[in-house]
């Protein structure tokens, strides 16, 4: 398939370079790039020897095209390229080469935690596997006011865990207006019935309705995991796996002065694994919580990919922002435009006195749709339902 | 002459190709094009609104003299009206009709299910082409992601199946331009079938070209002016930035108050035109009198 005939003038430097044209795809995974497929290597050489395989700018355009699968990737390729083809001593400096967004990379939190991953898992899972349904049902009425700054024993966060997946069943599927052809429904669906006909010669003995679509809603959860909310981040993350165990649409992000994403160790199979790396990947940063910042750099680099018009974002913070007050304003109304909701969970709101005065929640406030407190079960309870509510 | 400098020489006649029906490429874009159609890969466009991504198939139709046939993608699409559909009630009057008729019964039946009582949605209609055409799946991101999946067959092997007739290879391969405008994440797989471009705003030469083709009217220093306003508009912080399209309409709307020049004089006259250019309230509001009067003097 390759023209090795139609570079004549130079053979050894042409077969060096699809040597080294191999190589680029590798080169473009180990930095995060989507690339792969059991062709792309062939279909890269067939590519280049059509294109021209000296010619470095259309080269470079041509596996541009070839190559990229998405915006993020798009915008990184050509220092990619240029590190990867050009001469040492032509070299650029390649910034941003290694993607600080990729999820693919363990970063050296999450490295260093699976090394220490074994030994905690066997301290912690051997008393505290998941509990019988029936032991936590005698529990739960008992958790729901309890404020989780009390709650610490091991078994009682199991419970939370279960009572978390119930409530997540519920928000698996929200029905919406439009309608969709099923085996029960309101209104009869002749086609589908006539279609349905047809395996049985044309006697229509099973009858196809319509009824409302069932959909899945796609929530986003960004917690606060600052120092003045050490006493709820652990609660709130368990409630997040909790919740991404049950729901397949879901995406967590956890902020503190910098933001991380956290949906792969939400997804971790082994609970107290998955709990032990979100700790580590939020430990670790000292200084207050930078709130606007953090939605910032979120709707820069996630909003597009994580935001859409059936989303629900969960914010769980206590307001207290260190940033610029505006730019957490700026940074909500901009989420606000694309997203189906946003709530904010303030676990301090609970206590008695309190007034969404400090700079952060007046700021917010604006532009949220639903502010509740959320410091015991109970609250939680109650604005799962308007969350559900609010996303038909 | 090597391989580079002919492919060289082939990229650009694609560019003045698109140009003489009206469509600006870039020089990566056309070889991306080109690329396309000698991979028979489909071609996958990123980008905000308003730059121009559902033009291209429209561009590349004409250039290539083909159809273009157009599926617009919706939240609740379904394989059935992209694909094909049984046309059921003629299929129901001529089971009436055939009672009469004294064939045998797997005649009849294969009778019904023949071609002539298949509606062709546009998927079915672009495989099913003698010649090549341009099929356009727009805003992709829209369908569902069980949409999405019925596309990767299609996109990757070009046939179809149809339980009733089998399975449908394509008679021609198309080229497909898909495009999205990222309101929904894509797979991966639909992604790794394609090939890619993300299309940015234009620059202000491009734009400046673009005006001089679509509004001759407006050739020379006004052109100039409006390209440059345009881009002024698209660096301030606003929720909606102009497109190509905006761009064009707001020209038009100049033209008509009789504005052959911007300056200071005519803010009266931009303000009333914004509205071509300014689709939100929001952003309306940020364009008051004195910040009009300081762009257009600036022009």
């Amino acid at each position: 398939m390759l023209k090795t005939a139609s570079m004549p003038e130079a053979p050894d430097l042409a077969r060096t370079l699809r040597a080294r044209l191999a190589g680029f795809s590798g080169f473009l995974q180990a930095n995060g790039f989507g690339v792969g497929g059991g062709d792309s290597s062939r279909v890269l050489l067939y590519a280049a020897s059509q294109v021209g395989i000296l010619h470095p700018q259309m080269l470079r355009w041509s596996l541009k095209a070839l190559l990229c699968g998405r915006s993020s990737e798009w915008h990184r390729f050509d220092a990619l390229f240029d590190a990867y083809f050009l001469p040492p001593n032509k070299k650029l400096f390649v910034e941003g080469a290694r993607d600080t967004r990729s999820y693919r990379k363990p970063s050296p939190d999450e490295s260093q935690d699976s090394a220490q991953a074994p030994g905690l898992a066997r301290g912690g899972a051997g008393n505290h596997r998941q509990p019988s349904a029936r032991y936590a049902a005698s529990r739960e009425e008992s958790l729901e006011a309890v404020d989780f700054r009390e709650l610490a024993r091991a078994e009682e966060v199991c419970d939370i865990e279960t009572l978390m997946r119930r409530l997540a069943r519920q928000m698996k599927r929200v029905r919406v207006r439009r309608e969709a052809r099923s085996l029960r429904g309101r209104r009869f669906d002749l086609p589908g019935t006539i279609r349905r006909s047809i395996e049985r010669g044309g006697v229509p003995l099973s009858v196809v309705w319509r009824d409302r679509r069932r959909i899945r809603p796609r929530i986003l959860l960004l917690l606060d995991v600052s120092r003045s909310m050490s006493l709820y981040s652990f609660f709130y993350l368990r409630l997040a796996r909790a919740l991404s165990a049950e729901l397949s649409d879901i995406y967590g992000f956890i902020f503190h002065t910098r933001l991380t994403a956290i949906s792969e160790a939400l997804r971790d199979a082994d609970p107290w694994r998955a709990q032990e790396k979100m700790h580590l990947l939020a430990a670790g940063w000292g200084g207050g919580t930078r709130i606007g910042d953090c939605l910032r750099d979120f709707n820069r680099d996630h909003m597009a990919r994580r935001v859409h018009s059936r989303t629900a974002v969960i914010i769980v913070s206590d307001g207290y922002d260190t940033g610029e007050p505006k730019i957490l304003a700026d940074a909500l109304r901009a989420l606000r435009r694309r997203a189906r909701r946003i709530i904010w969970i303030n676990p301090i709101a609970t206590r008695s006195g309190w007034t969404p005065v400090s700079a952060g929640m007046q700021a917010a406030l604006p532009h949220i749709d639903l502010l509740a407190p959320g410091a015991d079960l109970a609250t939680i309870k109650r604005v799962l339902p308007d969350i559900i509510e609010s996303l038909r | 002459m090597s391989t580079g400098a002919q492919r060289m020489a082939d990229v650009a006649a694609l560019q003045q190709q698109l140009a003489a029906v009206g469509y600006i490429a870039e020089r990566s874009f056309a070889a991306a094009l080109l690329l396309m159609t000698e991979l028979k890969r489909p071609l996958l466009l990123e980008g905000d609104a308003g730059v121009g991504k559902t033009e291209v198939a429209k561009a590349l139709a004409v250039v290539r003299g083909t159809r273009l046939i157009r599926l617009q993608c919706y939240e609740g699409l379904d394989a059935h009206s992209a694909m094909y559909e049984w046309n059921y009630q003629r299929q129901l009057l001529a089971i009436k009709l055939l009672e009469q008729d004294d064939r045998s019964v797997a005649a009849k039946e294969q009778d019904i299910f023949s071609e002539r009582y298949l509606l062709k949605r546009p998927l079915l209609e672009a495989i099913s082409c003698t010649q090549s055409p341009v099929l356009l799946i727009d805003e992709v991101d829209r369908a569902d992601e069980a949409f999405e999946a019925y596309l990767l067959e299609l996109l990757s092997d070009f046939q179809m199946s149809i339980p009733e007739l089998g399975t449908v290879a394509a008679v021609s391969i198309p080229l497909v331009v898909v495009t999205s405008n990222g309101t929904r994440e894509l797979s991966d797989a639909l992604r790794r079938r394609c090939l890619y471009q993300f299309v940015e705003y234009p620059s202000f030469e491009k734009e400046l070209a673009i005006l001089e083709i679509r509004a001759p009217e407006a050739a020379g220093e006004l052109a100039r002016q409006v390209v440059q306003f345009v881009q002024d508009t698209r660096r301030m912080d606003l929720q909606k930035r102009p497109g190509i399209a905006e761009t064009l309409d707001w020209t038009a709307a100049l033209l008509r108050l009789g504005v052959t020049a911007i300056g200071q004089d005519v803010t009266e006259a931009i303000l009333e035109t914004l509205a071509a250019l300014i689709k939100t309230r929001d952003d309306r509001t940020a364009f008051t009198p004195e910040v009009v009067g300081r762009m257009a003097a600036a022009c």
